[in-house]
Formats: structure tokens, C-alpha cells, sequence
């Protein structure tokens, strides 16, 4: 289990924006996971996708990571930023955009 | 299989006080909607409130397959 949340937090790093998903950006699995790419699709960033279907023990490592149950689960800049409900919300708000595209350096 | 009451009691247990409606979306017990408005979410982001109601239900999320939830502090809802 530490070598997958060493592997975790290396991903999390590297990349300004991390999608842990069920499936893949162009065949997703799941209509949570569907949302959230659409989303980034929506606000034009780059983002790297981990299908955790693909690597089953990283869908129980990353909800051990962020202490959270559920997939799909976005990282921003470091940093967690929710799930499915909280990036329809923040979007909602107007919020979601202008937090992806700074730290992303897009737009 | 998970009943609508058996969400709505943990919440309420463990955040005293909290407004909670639970909707079953599809009547088989597996896929919820879930609205909570509690004193408990001021001053906590959105990422605190949501880890509050997970941190409810426990071990009742490894027996749901998907559990759409909104939180809101009493505040919010008047506004």
C-alpha cells in the first residue's frame, strides 16, 4: 500500500491537474467520472487521468490519500479539490474556472 | 440494501441538529441524493463538510454505488 501512495503523491506532484476516474477521459465508466472530464473539457486545461478501474489498487489507496470515498477525485496544484458533487458546485458558483486555469497557466 | 432512514439516521446522529432529506434516485437502494444543512458547515469548506457526512455513514458508502450530496450551512440556505 506505500508504494502506491508513494506512487500517488508522485502523480499528484508532477501534475498541475489530476483526474482519478473510472475509465478513460475518451470511454468513461461511470456518469460521475463522464461529469468531471466534461468539465475540464469545458475549461480547456490539460489534465493527466488515472483510471483506477485499470489499477485496482490505487482506487483504494487514493481514497485512503484524500480521506474520501468516493472516485472520481480531482487534484489541483497539489492539492485536493473534491468530487463529483463539489466540481458541479464550484462551477455552479463560478469558481471552478478561474481556480483550474491559474494554476494550470491557461487562459 | 441500504434504506433512505438508515442515511438519514447517521447523519443526523452524528451532526445534531441537521436538516437531511434522502432521496433512493432509483428505488433499489443503491443510488442516493442527499441534501444536509447543518451549524456544523460554518466556517468549513466544502471538502470538510462532505468529509463530515462520508465520515457519517461510514461503513453504509462500501454498500452504495453512488451518492450524490449537497451540504449547506443554515446561513447559506437563508440567503
Amino acid at each position: 500500500m506505500n508504494d502506491v501512495l508513494t506512487e500517488i503523491e508522485q502523480e499528484i506532484r508532477d501534475n498541475k491537474v489530476v483526474l482519478y476516474m473510472k475509465g478513460t477521459p475518451a470511454f468513461p465508466m461511470c456518469g460521475f467520472s463522464a461529469a468531471a472530464v466534461k468539465l475540464l473539457r469545458e475549461v480547456g486545461v490539460p489534465f493527466k487521468a488515472i483510471d483506477v478501474l485499470a489499477e485496482p489498487e490505487k482506487r483504494e489507496a487514493i481514497k485512503q490519500y484524500s480521506n474520501w470515498p468516493t472516485i472520481p477525485q480531482l487534484y489541483v496544484g497539489g492539492k485536493f479539490v473534491g468530487g463529483s458533487d463539489i466540481l458541479r458546485e464550484m462551477h455552479a458558483r463560478g469558481e471552478f474556472a478561474p481556480l483550474v486555469r491559474q494554476v494550470a497557466g491557461v487562459g | 440494501m441500504v434504506s433512505s432512514d438508515d442515511i438519514r439516521r447517521r447523519i443526523e446522529a452524528a451532526l445534531p441538529g441537521a436538516q437531511v432529506t434522502v432521496a433512493d434516485s432509483t428505488g433499489a437502494g443503491d443510488h442516493f441524493e442527499v441534501c444536509v444543512r447543518a451549524d456544523a458547515f460554518v466556517g468549513r469548506t466544502l471538502v470538510e463538510q462532505h468529509q463530515l457526512v462520508y465520515g457519517a455513514l461510514g461503513t453504509l458508502m462500501g454498500r452504495i454505488h453512488a451518492l450524490a450530496l449537497q451540504t449547506e450551512t443554515p446561513q447559506e440556505a437563508r440567503g
